[in-house]
């Protein structure tokens, strides 16, 4: 190769040869532009909480293949497998205290085999079921293609399965481009399934806990969502995407393993109670996302806004800055913060006999949470990319005390922290 | 809130109608997206990180998706 100066003639060849790429390349891809038709996307991630809690091992493989024309066939296989111990929604007491797990119906140890059916939890101690575990299977397929000049349509099934849960979905979406491709404008639709199958059965909800009343056969829940996207390009380093969303679930939306606590007047657990959620939730979000690139360096800015009519309002930033560090390899400092309300019937315990919807889940509570990451990413031979991850995850409740005596010095709703490491390879062919 | 949900909402579809009634202003040439056409700029430009990120936030949190569909489908909340 000569390293002479290129002629007037080579500088148009190379101009125009841009810009017949740049006409060609569509304005929102879906996934990241590859010259190999089929791009495997594999990722591997190990998620622990401290405390003895959650514990995951999460694997996935997406496929896309480019079939020509801008269709795009899509796969993803994911499993997941988790143990440890999960809040059963009680609050620590200054005496141990005595639960059955899921499968069992009575607080009394019965010694037949080796798998007890009843747990005890130290005084002081945030109560924590350490029978969960599960393995979750999910597949999905998604397909993209034209229809007619400047529209496009995408429409994905999904399914998984896990040992008491059961889903199927569905979703479409249609686009059109304006203004140059300038502006894309994204119309969709989403329709869920789900069937809960709670082991030992769901519990009559809001009843005593000791009285270990189940419901008849499995409960279902059905989840209908819609979408309203606009992308826009703002300038030439510049695209940013407007969401706004809506789903509404109805049927049965109680975790049938959480309950609630009912404390007297000094604070000391008389007895404990089934949580009780209503059966509607209607969510409502607007998500705005900014990819900025600044120099070979991109900024990934996000918001999003969320209310729903359990009371629960959030906000979510999310900021992602990945710097070329030499050739292809990148840093990506990742950091993430989130705050949401509490349900307006989220209670810490019970002071009184329940009534109404209740629940003590800890995720329906006000809380701040915030994550920092750092990614590294380096590409291989062959377009071929291997990328490490390594995340916490912090959140820290509003409400962790109370003033009762029998409580006073307890930590009612421990912060929870999480430490995330995941590796991703990709690679076309 | 509602009443900030709704603002949003308005904003948004003001927005969107300046935005397909032809605002030239805005946007590139047809050449001037090479920036654009980078790897790193397509918006699902990790698409297992955020599969990874809305299945873990879906379990945690109260508030999920946004980005597009998906993140449910999933017993843990």
């Amino acid at each position: 190769m000569q390293l002479n100066e290129r002629g007037a003639g080579d500088s148009l060849r190379a101009g125009l040869m841009a810009a017949t790429c740049a006409l060609l390349a569509p304005v929102v891809k879906a996934q990241a532009p590859s010259e190999d038709p089929t791009q495997i996307d594999t990722g591997l991630l190990y998620y622990q909480e401290d405390g003895g809690r959650v514990r995951s091992l999460d694997a996935i493989v997406k496929l896309n293949r480019d079939l020509g024309d801008e269709h795009v066939l899509g796969a993803q296989l994911s499993v997941d497998s988790l143990t440890g111990g999960s809040p059963n929604g009680a609050v620590a007491q200054k005496t141990a205290q005595t639960f059955a797990t899921p499968s069992g119906d009575s607080l009394t140890r019965t010694g037949r085999g080796e798998h007890s059916q009843v747990y005890s939890i130290a005084a002081g101690k945030q109560p924590l079921d350490t029978s969960f575990h599960d393995l979750r299977i999910a597949g999905d397929l998604s397909w993209a293609q034209p229809l007619g000049i400047g529209n496009k349509l995408a429409v994905g099934a999904h399914f998984s399965k896990e040992y008491d849960f059961i889903s199927a979905s569905a979703n479409g979406m249609f686009s059109h481009d304006f203004n140059s491709k300038n502006t894309t404008l994204g119309l969709g639709a989403s329709a869920e399934f789900d069937q809960v199958k709670a082991v030992g059965g769901a519990p009559v909800a809001g009843s005593s806990y000791t009285l270990f009343r189940k419901q008849e056969g499995s409960e279902s829940k059905r989840v209908y969502g819609a979408q309203l996207g606009v992308t826009q390009v703002i300038a030439r380093n510049w695209i940013t995407q407007l969401n706004l969303s809506v789903d509404r679930s109805t049927g049965y939306l109680n975790d049938p393993y959480k309950i609630l606590s009912l404390v007297n007047a000094t604070g000391v657990t008389t007895g404990y109670f089934f949580e009780s959620r209503p059966d509607t939730h209607t969510r409502k979000s607007a998500y705005l996302g900014n990819k900025l690139a600044l120099g070979s360096s991109v900024l990934d800015l996000s918001y999003r806004f969320g209310t729903d009519d359990w009371g629960i309002d959030s906000h979510t930033l999310e900021a992602k800055y990945r710097l070329r560090i030499g050739g292809s390899a990148y840093i990506e400092p990742q950091l993430r913060w989130y705050r949401q309300s509490a349900a307006d019937f989220y209670r810490l315990f019970l002071t009184a006999a329940p009534t109404g919807f209740m629940s003590a889940d800890p995720r329906l509570a006000a809380f701040t949470a915030k994550t920092v990451g750092l990614k590294l990413g380096l590409p291989l031979a062959n377009g071929q990319e291997v990328s490490v991850r390594l995340e916490g995850y912090q959140q820290d409740p509003k409400v962790r005390s109370s003033a009762l005596a029998g409580l006073s010095g307890l930590d009612l709703n421990p912060r929870l922290r999480a430490v995330v490491l995941q590796l991703d390879w990709r690679f076309g062919f | 809130m509602k009443i900030v949900f709704r603002g949003l909402a308005i904003a948004a579809i003001a927005g969107t109608v300046a935005m397909c009634t032809g605002c030239s202003t805005i946007g590139v040439k047809p050449w001037e997206r090479d920036i654009l056409a980078r790897p790193e700029m397509a918006l699902d430009a990790s698409p297992v990180d955020n599969a990874f990120d809305e299945h873990m936030y879906f379990s945690k949190e109260s508030a999920s998706g946004g980005r597009g569909f998906g993140g449910g489908g999933c017993g843990c909340n």
